[in-house]
Protein backbone atom coordinates (compact mmCIF):
# COMPACT_ATOMS: atom_id res chain seq x y z
CA UNK A 1 0.00 0.00 0.00
CA UNK A 2 1.21 3.51 -0.74
CA UNK A 3 2.12 5.85 2.12
CA UNK A 4 -0.71 8.27 1.24
CA UNK A 5 -3.28 5.45 1.27
CA UNK A 6 -2.03 4.34 4.70
CA UNK A 7 -2.33 7.92 6.02
CA UNK A 8 -5.90 8.23 4.69
CA UNK A 9 -6.83 4.81 6.06
CA UNK A 10 -5.50 5.53 9.55
CA UNK A 11 -7.05 9.02 9.57
CA UNK A 12 -10.42 7.57 8.55
CA UNK A 13 -10.23 4.96 11.29
CA UNK A 14 -9.52 7.65 13.88
CA UNK A 15 -12.13 10.08 12.54
CA UNK A 16 -14.85 7.42 12.45
CA UNK A 17 -14.17 4.49 14.76
CA UNK A 18 -12.25 6.62 17.24
CA UNK A 19 -14.87 9.37 17.42
CA UNK A 20 -17.82 6.92 17.47
CA UNK A 21 -16.28 4.82 20.25
CA UNK A 22 -15.41 7.85 22.36
CA UNK A 23 -18.85 9.37 21.82
CA UNK A 24 -20.59 6.14 22.84
CA UNK A 25 -18.48 5.59 25.98
CA UNK A 26 -18.68 9.23 27.08
CA UNK A 27 -22.42 9.40 26.43
CA UNK A 28 -23.12 6.21 28.38
CA UNK A 29 -20.98 7.36 31.32
CA UNK A 30 -22.75 10.73 31.41
CA UNK A 31 -26.17 9.09 31.40
CA UNK A 32 -25.00 6.82 34.23
CA UNK A 33 -24.09 9.94 36.20
CA UNK A 34 -27.58 11.31 35.60
CA UNK A 35 -29.09 8.06 36.82
CA UNK A 36 -26.97 8.17 39.98
CA UNK A 37 -28.10 11.74 40.67
CA UNK A 38 -31.72 10.76 40.12
CA UNK A 39 -31.44 7.83 42.49
CA UNK A 40 -29.64 9.83 45.16
CA UNK A 41 -31.48 13.14 45.07
CA UNK A 42 -34.40 12.57 42.71
CA UNK A 43 -33.49 15.42 40.39
CA UNK A 44 -30.69 17.35 38.72
CA UNK A 45 -30.41 20.57 36.79
CA UNK A 46 -31.40 20.08 33.11
CA UNK A 47 -29.25 22.87 31.66
CA UNK A 48 -25.55 23.66 31.60
CA UNK A 49 -24.39 27.20 32.51
CA UNK A 50 -24.12 28.15 28.82
CA UNK A 51 -27.57 26.68 28.05
CA UNK A 52 -29.06 28.56 31.02
CA UNK A 53 -27.55 31.81 29.73
CA UNK A 54 -29.23 31.13 26.37
CA UNK A 55 -32.63 30.90 28.08
CA UNK A 56 -32.01 34.15 29.98
CA UNK A 57 -30.87 35.93 26.81
CA UNK A 58 -33.90 34.64 24.91
CA UNK A 59 -36.25 35.90 27.62
CA UNK A 60 -34.58 39.28 27.57
CA UNK A 61 -35.30 39.50 23.85
CA UNK A 62 -38.84 37.98 23.97
CA UNK A 63 -40.35 38.78 27.36
CA UNK A 64 -44.02 38.25 26.38
CA UNK A 65 -46.29 35.52 25.03
CA UNK A 66 -46.82 31.77 25.44
CA UNK A 67 -43.34 30.93 24.28
CA UNK A 68 -41.88 33.22 26.95
CA UNK A 69 -44.02 31.51 29.57
CA UNK A 70 -42.63 28.13 28.48
CA UNK A 71 -39.07 29.47 28.74
CA UNK A 72 -39.76 30.97 32.16
CA UNK A 73 -41.06 27.65 33.42
CA UNK A 74 -37.89 25.95 32.22
CA UNK A 75 -35.75 28.57 33.92
CA UNK A 76 -37.73 28.14 37.11
CA UNK A 77 -37.21 24.35 36.98
CA UNK A 78 -33.51 24.97 36.52
CA UNK A 79 -33.35 27.37 39.48
CA UNK A 80 -35.26 25.00 41.74
CA UNK A 81 -33.03 22.09 40.76
CA UNK A 82 -29.96 24.21 41.47
CA UNK A 83 -31.29 25.28 44.87
CA UNK A 84 -32.66 21.93 46.00
CA UNK A 85 -29.83 19.67 44.93
CA UNK A 86 -26.47 19.54 46.63
CA UNK A 87 -24.84 17.74 43.72
CA UNK A 88 -24.99 19.05 40.18
CA UNK A 89 -24.61 17.36 36.82
CA UNK A 90 -22.89 20.21 35.02
CA UNK A 91 -19.74 21.96 36.25
CA UNK A 92 -20.65 25.32 37.79
CA UNK A 93 -17.55 27.45 38.46
CA UNK A 94 -19.06 29.60 41.17
CA UNK A 95 -20.18 26.64 43.28
CA UNK A 96 -17.10 24.51 42.77
CA UNK A 97 -16.11 24.73 46.43
CA UNK A 98 -19.61 23.78 47.55
CA UNK A 99 -19.57 20.68 45.35
CA UNK A 100 -16.41 19.43 46.99
CA UNK B 1 -30.31 4.48 31.09
CA UNK B 2 -33.16 6.73 30.12
CA UNK B 3 -33.91 9.60 32.41
CA UNK B 4 -37.50 10.41 33.16
CA UNK B 5 -37.97 13.52 35.15
CA UNK B 6 -41.58 14.54 35.10
CA UNK B 7 -40.97 17.18 37.76
CA UNK B 8 -39.08 19.32 35.28
CA UNK B 9 -41.42 18.81 32.35
CA UNK B 10 -43.01 21.97 31.16
CA UNK B 11 -44.78 20.68 28.11
CA UNK B 12 -47.74 18.37 28.08
CA UNK B 13 -46.49 14.95 29.11
CA UNK B 14 -48.45 11.97 27.94
CA UNK B 15 -47.94 8.41 29.05
CA UNK B 16 -45.36 7.22 26.58
CA UNK B 17 -43.02 4.31 26.37
CA UNK B 18 -39.31 5.14 26.61
CA UNK B 19 -36.03 3.51 25.68
CA UNK B 20 -34.93 1.20 28.46
CA UNK B 21 -31.23 2.06 28.39
CA UNK B 22 -28.79 4.44 26.79
CA UNK B 23 -26.97 1.58 25.08
CA UNK B 24 -30.31 0.31 23.78
CA UNK B 25 -31.22 3.67 22.25
CA UNK B 26 -27.78 4.06 20.68
CA UNK B 27 -27.92 0.58 19.15
CA UNK B 28 -31.49 1.11 17.94
CA UNK B 29 -30.74 4.43 16.24
CA UNK B 30 -27.50 3.15 14.71
CA UNK B 31 -29.34 0.02 13.58
CA UNK B 32 -31.98 2.23 12.00
CA UNK B 33 -29.38 4.06 9.92
CA UNK B 34 -27.05 1.17 9.02
CA UNK B 35 -28.60 -0.73 6.15
CA UNK B 36 -27.83 -2.28 2.80
CA UNK B 37 -26.34 0.97 1.48
CA UNK B 38 -23.53 0.91 4.06
CA UNK B 39 -22.42 -2.55 3.01
CA UNK B 40 -22.97 -2.75 -0.72
CA UNK B 41 -22.66 0.92 -1.70
CA UNK B 42 -20.18 2.75 0.54
CA UNK B 43 -17.05 0.69 -0.36
CA UNK B 44 -17.69 1.02 -4.07
CA UNK B 45 -18.60 4.71 -4.02
CA UNK B 46 -15.46 5.43 -2.00
CA UNK B 47 -13.20 3.65 -4.46
CA UNK B 48 -14.91 5.07 -7.53
CA UNK B 49 -14.73 8.68 -6.40
CA UNK B 50 -11.11 9.15 -5.58
CA UNK B 51 -10.72 7.02 -2.43
CA UNK B 52 -9.20 9.28 0.20
CA UNK B 53 -10.39 12.40 -1.60
CA UNK B 54 -13.96 11.14 -1.43
CA UNK B 55 -13.57 10.34 2.27
CA UNK B 56 -12.37 13.89 2.98
CA UNK B 57 -15.35 15.36 1.13
CA UNK B 58 -17.57 12.90 2.95
CA UNK B 59 -16.25 13.79 6.41
CA UNK B 60 -16.70 17.51 5.73
CA UNK B 61 -20.33 17.01 4.70
CA UNK B 62 -21.02 14.51 7.45
CA UNK B 63 -19.94 16.91 10.18
CA UNK B 64 -21.37 20.03 8.51
CA UNK B 65 -24.75 18.65 7.50
CA UNK B 66 -25.68 15.17 8.73
CA UNK B 67 -24.62 15.63 12.35
CA UNK B 68 -26.41 18.99 12.89
CA UNK B 69 -29.45 17.82 10.91
CA UNK B 70 -29.89 14.66 12.97
CA UNK B 71 -29.54 16.70 16.15
CA UNK B 72 -32.40 18.95 15.04
CA UNK B 73 -34.69 16.13 13.95
CA UNK B 74 -34.16 14.18 17.19
CA UNK B 75 -34.59 17.32 19.30
CA UNK B 76 -37.92 18.11 17.61
CA UNK B 77 -39.21 14.57 18.24
CA UNK B 78 -38.11 14.66 21.87
CA UNK B 79 -39.77 18.08 22.33
CA UNK B 80 -43.14 17.15 20.83
CA UNK B 81 -43.10 13.51 22.04
CA UNK B 82 -45.29 12.72 19.06
CA UNK B 83 -45.01 10.84 15.80
CA UNK B 84 -44.79 12.57 12.41
CA UNK B 85 -48.30 13.95 12.08
CA UNK B 86 -48.61 14.82 15.78
CA UNK B 87 -45.33 16.74 15.53
CA UNK B 88 -46.50 18.69 12.50
CA UNK B 89 -49.79 19.45 14.25
CA UNK B 90 -47.94 20.73 17.29
CA UNK B 91 -45.72 22.95 15.15
CA UNK B 92 -48.13 24.20 12.47
CA UNK B 93 -51.39 24.09 14.44
CA UNK B 94 -54.41 22.05 13.46
CA UNK B 95 -54.58 23.00 9.80
CA UNK B 96 -53.87 21.71 6.30
CA UNK B 97 -50.09 22.16 6.74
CA UNK B 98 -50.19 18.98 8.86
CA UNK B 99 -50.49 17.31 5.46
CA UNK B 100 -46.73 17.84 5.07
CA UNK B 101 -46.24 15.29 7.83
CA UNK B 102 -48.55 12.95 5.95
CA UNK B 103 -46.40 13.38 2.83
CA UNK B 104 -43.33 12.16 4.74
CA UNK B 105 -45.33 9.31 6.25
CA UNK B 106 -46.43 8.19 2.77
CA UNK B 107 -42.77 8.27 1.60
CA UNK B 108 -41.81 6.05 4.54
CA UNK B 109 -44.54 3.55 3.78
CA UNK B 110 -43.62 3.44 0.09
CA UNK B 111 -39.92 3.15 0.98
CA UNK B 112 -40.66 0.23 3.29
CA UNK B 113 -42.90 -1.43 0.70
CA UNK B 114 -39.85 -2.14 -1.48
CA UNK B 115 -37.18 -2.24 1.24
CA UNK B 116 -39.07 -5.25 2.58
CA UNK B 117 -38.04 -7.09 -0.59
CA UNK B 118 -34.39 -6.26 0.14
CA UNK B 119 -34.84 -7.68 3.65
CA UNK B 120 -36.41 -10.74 2.01
CA UNK B 121 -33.37 -11.19 -0.26
CA UNK B 122 -31.06 -11.05 2.76
CA UNK B 123 -33.19 -13.62 4.61
CA UNK B 124 -33.01 -15.92 1.60
CA UNK B 125 -29.23 -15.62 1.38
CA UNK B 126 -28.77 -15.96 5.15
CA UNK B 127 -30.76 -19.20 4.90
CA UNK B 128 -28.55 -20.46 2.05
CA UNK B 129 -25.45 -19.53 4.04
CA UNK B 130 -26.85 -21.49 6.98
CA UNK B 131 -27.42 -24.65 4.93
CA UNK B 132 -24.00 -24.30 3.32
CA UNK B 133 -25.12 -23.71 -0.27
CA UNK B 134 -22.22 -21.40 -1.15
CA UNK B 135 -19.53 -23.89 -0.14
CA UNK B 136 -20.80 -26.63 -2.48
CA UNK B 137 -18.22 -27.52 -5.11
CA UNK B 138 -18.69 -25.59 -8.34
CA UNK B 139 -21.74 -23.75 -7.08
CA UNK B 140 -22.86 -20.96 -9.43
CA UNK B 141 -23.94 -17.93 -7.35
CA UNK B 142 -24.93 -15.95 -10.46
CA UNK B 143 -27.37 -18.72 -11.41
CA UNK B 144 -28.84 -18.70 -7.89
CA UNK B 145 -29.36 -14.93 -8.07
CA UNK B 146 -30.91 -15.20 -11.54
CA UNK B 147 -33.31 -17.97 -10.55
CA UNK B 148 -34.23 -16.21 -7.31
CA UNK B 149 -34.80 -12.89 -9.07
CA UNK B 150 -37.15 -14.49 -11.60
CA UNK B 151 -39.11 -16.56 -9.09
CA UNK B 152 -42.09 -14.35 -8.30
CA UNK B 153 -43.70 -16.69 -5.77
CA UNK B 154 -40.44 -17.04 -3.86
CA UNK B 155 -39.96 -13.27 -3.82
CA UNK B 156 -43.48 -12.72 -2.49
CA UNK B 157 -42.79 -15.41 0.09
CA UNK B 158 -39.57 -13.74 1.25
CA UNK B 159 -41.29 -10.34 1.32
CA UNK B 160 -44.03 -11.93 3.46
CA UNK B 161 -41.51 -13.52 5.84
CA UNK B 162 -39.69 -10.20 6.14
CA UNK B 163 -42.91 -8.38 7.01
CA UNK B 164 -43.94 -11.11 9.46
CA UNK B 165 -40.60 -10.70 11.25
CA UNK B 166 -40.99 -6.91 11.35
CA UNK B 167 -44.56 -7.28 12.61
CA UNK B 168 -43.56 -9.76 15.32
CA UNK B 169 -40.75 -7.56 16.64
CA UNK B 170 -42.78 -4.34 16.53
CA UNK B 171 -45.63 -6.02 18.41
CA UNK B 172 -43.20 -6.39 21.33
CA UNK B 173 -42.91 -2.61 21.56
CA UNK B 174 -40.10 -0.05 21.53
CA UNK B 175 -38.20 -1.40 24.52
CA UNK B 176 -39.14 -5.07 24.31
CA UNK B 177 -38.97 -5.29 20.52
CA UNK B 178 -36.81 -2.76 18.67
CA UNK B 179 -34.37 -2.05 21.51
CA UNK B 180 -33.95 -5.65 22.57
CA UNK B 181 -33.24 -6.78 18.98
CA UNK B 182 -30.85 -3.90 18.23
CA UNK B 183 -28.87 -4.55 21.43
CA UNK B 184 -28.03 -8.01 20.08
CA UNK B 185 -27.99 -7.50 16.35
CA UNK B 186 -25.71 -4.47 16.10
CA UNK B 187 -22.87 -5.94 18.21
CA UNK B 188 -23.17 -9.20 16.23
CA UNK B 189 -23.00 -7.24 12.96
CA UNK B 190 -19.91 -5.41 14.23
CA UNK B 191 -18.16 -8.61 15.28
CA UNK B 192 -19.11 -10.33 12.02
CA UNK B 193 -17.69 -7.51 9.87
CA UNK B 194 -14.50 -7.32 11.97
CA UNK B 195 -13.98 -11.07 11.70
CA UNK B 196 -14.54 -11.02 7.92
CA UNK B 197 -12.21 -8.02 7.58
CA UNK B 198 -9.43 -9.82 9.49
CA UNK B 199 -9.91 -12.92 7.34
CA UNK B 200 -10.05 -10.88 4.15
CA UNK B 201 -6.87 -8.97 4.94
CA UNK B 202 -4.93 -12.22 5.30
CA UNK B 203 -5.77 -13.23 1.72
CA UNK B 204 -3.10 -12.77 -0.96
CA UNK B 205 -3.79 -9.64 -3.00
CA UNK B 206 -6.12 -8.18 -0.39
CA UNK B 207 -4.07 -4.99 -0.05
CA UNK B 208 -5.07 -3.97 -3.58
CA UNK B 209 -8.63 -3.61 -2.26
CA UNK B 210 -7.50 -1.21 0.44
CA UNK B 211 -5.33 0.65 -2.07
CA UNK B 212 -8.40 1.05 -4.34
CA UNK B 213 -10.50 2.34 -1.45
CA UNK B 214 -8.06 4.61 0.36
CA UNK B 215 -5.53 5.78 -2.21
CA UNK B 216 -6.23 9.53 -2.47
CA UNK B 217 -6.68 10.96 -5.95
CA UNK B 218 -6.65 14.60 -4.98
CA UNK B 219 -7.92 15.88 -8.32
CA UNK B 220 -11.26 14.28 -7.44
CA UNK B 221 -11.71 16.89 -4.72
CA UNK B 222 -12.09 19.53 -7.44
CA UNK B 223 -14.85 17.55 -9.18
CA UNK B 224 -18.47 18.35 -8.44
CA UNK B 225 -19.39 14.68 -8.94
CA UNK B 226 -17.21 13.64 -5.97
CA UNK B 227 -18.94 16.11 -3.66
CA UNK B 228 -22.36 15.10 -4.95
CA UNK B 229 -21.60 11.41 -4.37
CA UNK B 230 -20.31 12.25 -0.88
CA UNK B 231 -23.40 14.32 -0.19
CA UNK B 232 -25.72 11.58 -1.39
CA UNK B 233 -23.95 8.98 0.74
CA UNK B 234 -23.85 11.26 3.81
CA UNK B 235 -27.54 12.13 3.57
CA UNK B 236 -29.10 8.88 2.38
CA UNK B 237 -26.96 6.67 4.57
CA UNK B 238 -27.80 8.60 7.74
CA UNK B 239 -31.52 8.76 6.92
CA UNK B 240 -31.61 12.45 7.73
CA UNK B 241 -35.07 14.01 7.53
CA UNK B 242 -37.11 10.88 6.90
CA UNK B 243 -38.87 11.01 10.27
CA UNK B 244 -36.89 8.11 11.75
CA UNK B 245 -34.70 10.21 14.07
CA UNK B 246 -37.81 12.24 14.96
CA UNK B 247 -39.79 9.13 15.86
CA UNK B 248 -36.97 7.50 17.84
CA UNK B 249 -36.27 10.85 19.52
CA UNK B 250 -39.90 11.04 20.66
CA UNK B 251 -39.23 8.02 22.91
CA UNK B 252 -36.28 9.72 24.65
CA UNK B 253 -36.61 11.03 28.19
CA UNK B 254 -36.83 14.80 28.77
CA UNK B 255 -33.29 15.04 30.12
CA UNK B 256 -31.58 12.51 27.88
CA UNK B 257 -28.70 13.81 25.81
CA UNK B 258 -29.33 14.47 22.11
CA UNK B 259 -26.28 16.17 20.55
CA UNK B 260 -23.77 13.47 21.36
CA UNK B 261 -25.96 10.37 21.03
CA UNK B 262 -28.66 11.41 18.57
CA UNK B 263 -26.35 13.56 16.43
CA UNK B 264 -22.64 12.82 16.53
CA UNK B 265 -22.73 9.12 17.43
CA UNK B 266 -25.58 8.36 15.04
CA UNK B 267 -23.95 9.96 12.02
CA UNK B 268 -20.34 8.97 12.72
CA UNK B 269 -21.27 5.52 14.02
CA UNK B 270 -23.32 4.86 10.91
CA UNK B 271 -20.39 5.80 8.70
CA UNK B 272 -18.11 3.67 10.85
CA UNK B 273 -20.05 0.66 9.62
CA UNK B 274 -19.47 1.86 6.06
CA UNK B 275 -15.73 1.97 6.78
CA UNK B 276 -15.90 -1.47 8.36
CA UNK B 277 -17.63 -2.71 5.21
CA UNK B 278 -14.74 -1.30 3.14
CA UNK B 279 -12.35 -3.48 5.16
CA UNK B 280 -14.66 -6.50 5.05
CA UNK B 281 -15.66 -6.38 1.40
CA UNK B 282 -12.91 -4.94 -0.77
CA UNK B 283 -9.93 -7.05 0.31
CA UNK B 284 -12.01 -10.15 -0.60
CA UNK B 285 -13.23 -8.61 -3.85
CA UNK B 286 -9.67 -7.84 -4.96
CA UNK B 287 -8.16 -11.06 -3.60
CA UNK B 288 -10.54 -13.05 -5.79
CA UNK B 289 -10.13 -10.78 -8.79
CA UNK B 290 -13.81 -9.81 -8.80
CA UNK B 291 -14.75 -6.64 -10.62
CA UNK B 292 -15.64 -4.00 -8.01
CA UNK B 293 -19.29 -3.11 -8.24
CA UNK B 294 -22.13 -1.96 -6.02
CA UNK B 295 -25.66 -3.11 -5.42
CA UNK B 296 -27.19 -6.57 -5.01
CA UNK B 297 -24.70 -8.23 -7.38
CA UNK B 298 -21.79 -7.36 -5.07
CA UNK B 299 -23.30 -9.12 -2.07
CA UNK B 300 -25.36 -11.85 -3.66
CA UNK B 301 -23.17 -12.87 -6.57
CA UNK B 302 -19.57 -11.72 -6.12
CA UNK B 303 -19.15 -12.09 -2.37
CA UNK B 304 -21.25 -15.27 -2.13
CA UNK B 305 -18.97 -16.78 -4.76
CA UNK B 306 -15.81 -15.58 -2.98
CA UNK B 307 -16.94 -17.02 0.35
CA UNK B 308 -17.52 -20.35 -1.33
CA UNK B 309 -13.91 -20.42 -2.50
CA UNK B 310 -12.40 -19.46 0.86
CA UNK B 311 -11.10 -21.82 3.53
CA UNK B 312 -13.78 -21.94 6.21
CA UNK B 313 -16.13 -20.31 3.70
CA UNK B 314 -19.21 -21.61 5.51
CA UNK B 315 -18.43 -19.52 8.60
CA UNK B 316 -17.56 -16.37 6.63
CA UNK B 317 -20.65 -16.62 4.43
CA UNK B 318 -22.86 -17.19 7.46
CA UNK B 319 -21.31 -14.27 9.36
CA UNK B 320 -21.65 -11.95 6.38
CA UNK B 321 -25.20 -12.80 5.38
CA UNK B 322 -26.46 -12.96 8.98
CA UNK B 323 -24.88 -9.55 9.63
CA UNK B 324 -26.30 -8.19 6.37
CA UNK B 325 -29.74 -9.45 7.34
CA UNK B 326 -29.47 -7.83 10.80
CA UNK B 327 -28.45 -4.51 9.22
CA UNK B 328 -31.45 -4.60 6.88
CA UNK B 329 -33.90 -5.77 9.52
CA UNK B 330 -33.05 -3.04 12.05
CA UNK B 331 -33.51 -0.44 9.29
CA UNK B 332 -36.83 -1.99 8.28
CA UNK B 333 -38.01 -1.83 11.90
CA UNK B 334 -37.21 1.88 12.05
CA UNK B 335 -38.89 2.78 8.76
CA UNK B 336 -42.03 0.85 9.75
CA UNK B 337 -42.04 2.30 13.28
CA UNK B 338 -42.49 5.80 11.81
CA UNK B 339 -45.88 4.67 10.50
CA UNK B 340 -46.78 2.62 13.58
CA UNK B 341 -46.17 5.46 16.06
CA UNK B 342 -48.12 7.91 13.91
CA UNK B 343 -51.01 5.50 13.28
CA UNK B 344 -51.29 4.64 16.98
CA UNK B 345 -51.49 8.30 17.96
CA UNK B 346 -53.67 9.57 15.16
CA UNK B 347 -56.27 6.82 15.38
CA UNK B 348 -55.93 6.51 19.15
CA UNK B 349 -55.71 2.73 18.96
CA UNK B 350 -53.57 0.15 20.82
CA UNK B 351 -50.04 -0.33 19.52
CA UNK B 352 -50.71 -3.92 18.45
CA UNK B 353 -53.54 -2.80 16.19
CA UNK B 354 -51.43 -0.02 14.70
CA UNK B 355 -48.62 -2.52 14.01
CA UNK B 356 -50.98 -4.91 12.26
CA UNK B 357 -52.58 -2.12 10.20
CA UNK B 358 -49.30 -0.54 9.04
CA UNK B 359 -47.49 -3.83 8.45
CA UNK B 360 -50.51 -5.20 6.59
CA UNK B 361 -50.63 -2.11 4.39
CA UNK B 362 -46.91 -2.29 3.68
CA UNK B 363 -47.14 -5.99 2.87
CA UNK B 364 -49.93 -5.32 0.39
CA UNK B 365 -48.15 -2.37 -1.22
CA UNK B 366 -44.91 -4.35 -1.36
CA UNK B 367 -46.25 -7.17 -3.49
CA UNK B 368 -45.73 -5.38 -6.86
CA UNK B 369 -42.09 -4.62 -5.93
CA UNK B 370 -41.57 -8.24 -4.86
CA UNK B 371 -42.96 -9.49 -8.17
CA UNK B 372 -41.32 -7.01 -10.48
CA UNK B 373 -37.83 -5.60 -9.97
CA UNK B 374 -38.64 -2.77 -12.40
CA UNK B 375 -41.32 -1.48 -10.02
CA UNK B 376 -38.85 -1.66 -7.15
CA UNK B 377 -36.30 0.20 -9.27
CA UNK B 378 -38.83 2.87 -10.28
CA UNK B 379 -39.93 3.52 -6.70
CA UNK B 380 -36.30 3.69 -5.56
CA UNK B 381 -35.53 6.08 -8.44
CA UNK B 382 -38.38 8.46 -7.55
CA UNK B 383 -37.96 8.31 -3.78
CA UNK B 384 -34.16 8.36 -3.81
CA UNK B 385 -33.89 11.25 -6.24
CA UNK B 386 -36.72 13.49 -5.04
CA UNK B 387 -38.94 11.94 -2.38
CA UNK B 388 -36.41 11.62 0.42
CA UNK B 389 -34.66 14.96 -0.31
CA UNK B 390 -38.12 16.56 -0.28
CA UNK B 391 -38.87 14.94 3.09
CA UNK B 392 -35.57 16.26 4.48
CA UNK B 393 -36.33 19.72 3.05
CA UNK B 394 -39.77 19.76 4.69
CA UNK B 395 -38.46 18.67 8.11
CA UNK B 396 -35.54 21.13 8.07
CA UNK B 397 -37.75 24.05 7.02
CA UNK B 398 -40.17 23.08 9.79
CA UNK B 399 -37.38 23.02 12.38
CA UNK B 400 -35.46 26.02 11.12
CA UNK B 401 -38.24 28.45 10.28
CA UNK B 402 -41.66 27.40 11.55
CA UNK B 403 -40.64 26.08 14.96
CA UNK B 404 -37.55 28.34 15.04
CA UNK B 405 -34.15 26.71 15.25
CA UNK B 406 -33.09 29.12 17.99
CA UNK B 407 -36.02 28.13 20.19
CA UNK B 408 -35.54 24.41 19.56
CA UNK B 409 -31.85 24.64 20.42
CA UNK B 410 -32.63 26.33 23.72
CA UNK B 411 -35.72 24.29 24.66
CA UNK B 412 -34.75 20.81 23.61
CA UNK B 413 -31.33 20.37 22.00
CA UNK B 414 -29.26 21.70 24.90
CA UNK B 415 -31.47 20.19 27.57
CA UNK B 416 -29.62 17.43 29.43
CA UNK B 417 -26.99 17.48 26.69
CA UNK B 418 -23.51 16.05 27.06
CA UNK B 419 -22.27 18.54 24.49
CA UNK B 420 -23.27 22.23 24.37
CA UNK B 421 -24.45 23.29 20.91
CA UNK B 422 -23.80 26.95 20.07
CA UNK B 423 -25.97 29.22 17.92
CA UNK B 424 -23.94 28.47 14.76
CA UNK B 425 -26.00 25.25 14.51
CA UNK B 426 -29.10 27.28 13.67
CA UNK B 427 -27.77 28.54 10.33
CA UNK B 428 -27.05 24.98 9.21
CA UNK B 429 -30.64 23.93 9.79
CA UNK B 430 -32.19 27.13 8.42
CA UNK B 431 -30.11 27.67 5.30
CA UNK B 432 -27.48 25.06 4.54
CA UNK B 433 -29.51 21.84 4.56
CA UNK B 434 -32.67 23.18 2.83
CA UNK B 435 -30.61 24.84 0.10
CA UNK B 436 -28.56 21.71 -0.44
CA UNK B 437 -31.75 19.63 -0.68
CA UNK B 438 -33.15 21.98 -3.32
CA UNK B 439 -29.83 21.77 -5.17
CA UNK B 440 -29.86 17.97 -5.07
CA UNK B 441 -33.42 17.76 -6.39
CA UNK B 442 -32.61 20.25 -9.18
CA UNK B 443 -29.42 18.37 -10.12
CA UNK B 444 -31.21 15.01 -10.22
CA UNK B 445 -33.92 16.56 -12.38
CA UNK B 446 -31.31 18.01 -14.75
CA UNK B 447 -29.27 14.81 -14.94
CA UNK B 448 -32.20 12.40 -15.33
CA UNK B 449 -34.47 14.39 -17.61
CA UNK B 450 -32.39 13.64 -20.70
CA UNK B 451 -31.73 9.97 -19.90
CA UNK B 452 -35.11 8.89 -18.54
CA UNK B 453 -37.65 11.61 -19.29
CA UNK B 454 -40.75 9.45 -18.78
CA UNK B 455 -39.61 8.07 -15.44
CA UNK B 456 -38.47 11.50 -14.28
CA UNK B 457 -41.60 13.41 -15.28
CA UNK B 458 -44.05 10.78 -14.07
CA UNK B 459 -42.23 10.48 -10.75
CA UNK B 460 -42.12 14.22 -10.27
CA UNK B 461 -45.79 14.54 -11.21
CA UNK B 462 -46.80 11.98 -8.58
CA UNK B 463 -44.62 13.65 -5.97
CA UNK B 464 -45.92 17.13 -6.71
CA UNK B 465 -49.46 15.80 -6.60
CA UNK B 466 -48.77 14.24 -3.20
CA UNK B 467 -48.37 17.59 -1.40
CA UNK B 468 -51.80 19.14 -2.23
CA UNK B 469 -53.42 15.70 -1.92
CA UNK B 470 -52.09 15.13 1.60
CA UNK B 471 -52.95 18.69 2.60
CA UNK B 472 -56.48 18.13 1.28
CA UNK B 473 -56.79 14.86 3.22
CA UNK B 474 -55.76 16.56 6.46
CA UNK B 475 -58.12 19.48 5.80
CA UNK B 476 -61.06 17.12 5.24
CA UNK B 477 -60.14 15.16 8.35
CA UNK B 478 -60.05 18.39 10.34
CA UNK B 479 -63.45 19.44 8.97
CA UNK B 480 -64.81 15.99 9.86
CA UNK B 481 -63.51 16.32 13.42
CA UNK B 482 -65.04 19.80 13.72
CA UNK B 483 -68.47 18.60 12.56
CA UNK B 484 -68.27 15.66 15.01
CA UNK B 485 -67.48 18.09 17.82
CA UNK B 486 -70.43 20.29 16.86
CA UNK B 487 -72.77 17.29 16.68
CA UNK B 488 -71.41 15.99 19.96
CA UNK B 489 -71.96 19.38 21.54
CA UNK B 490 -75.59 19.53 20.38
CA UNK B 491 -76.29 16.04 21.64
CA UNK B 492 -74.82 16.75 25.03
Amino acid sequence: MSFSAIVVMVSSMLALWGVATLAMIYSMRQEDRKLTLLKEQGDFEPFSPAAQRDIEDWLARHPDGDEAREMRELLECQRQAMQNNARHFYPWPSIGAERQ
Amino acid sequence: MTITNTATNTSTTISREQWGSRFGYLMAIIGAMVGAGNIWRMPYVTGENGGGAFLIAYFVLLYLIAVPGLMGETALGRYTRQGLIGTFRKVYGNNRMVGLGLVILVFNIVLMSYYSSVVGWSIYYAYHALIGTFTQTGFDTAALWQSFSHNKVLNIGMHTIAMLMVTGILLLGIKGGIERMAKWMMPILTIALIAIAIRGLTLPGAMAGLEFSFSPNWEYLARGQTWLAALGQALFSTGLGWGIALTYGSYLGRNDDIPLGGGLFTAVGNTSFGLLAVFAVFPIVFAFGISPTSGPELAFVALASAFGSMTGGYVWALLFFAGFFFANLTTALAITEVGVTTCKEERNIPRSRAVLMICGLIWLLGIPSAINADILGYLDFVLGNWGLPLATFIIMITIGWKFDANRLRILSLNRGSDLYIPSAWEATVRYQIPLIMLGIMAYFLYSNLGEAPLKTLSGLFVLMLMIPLCMGVMKRRLEGQDSQHVAGGRLS
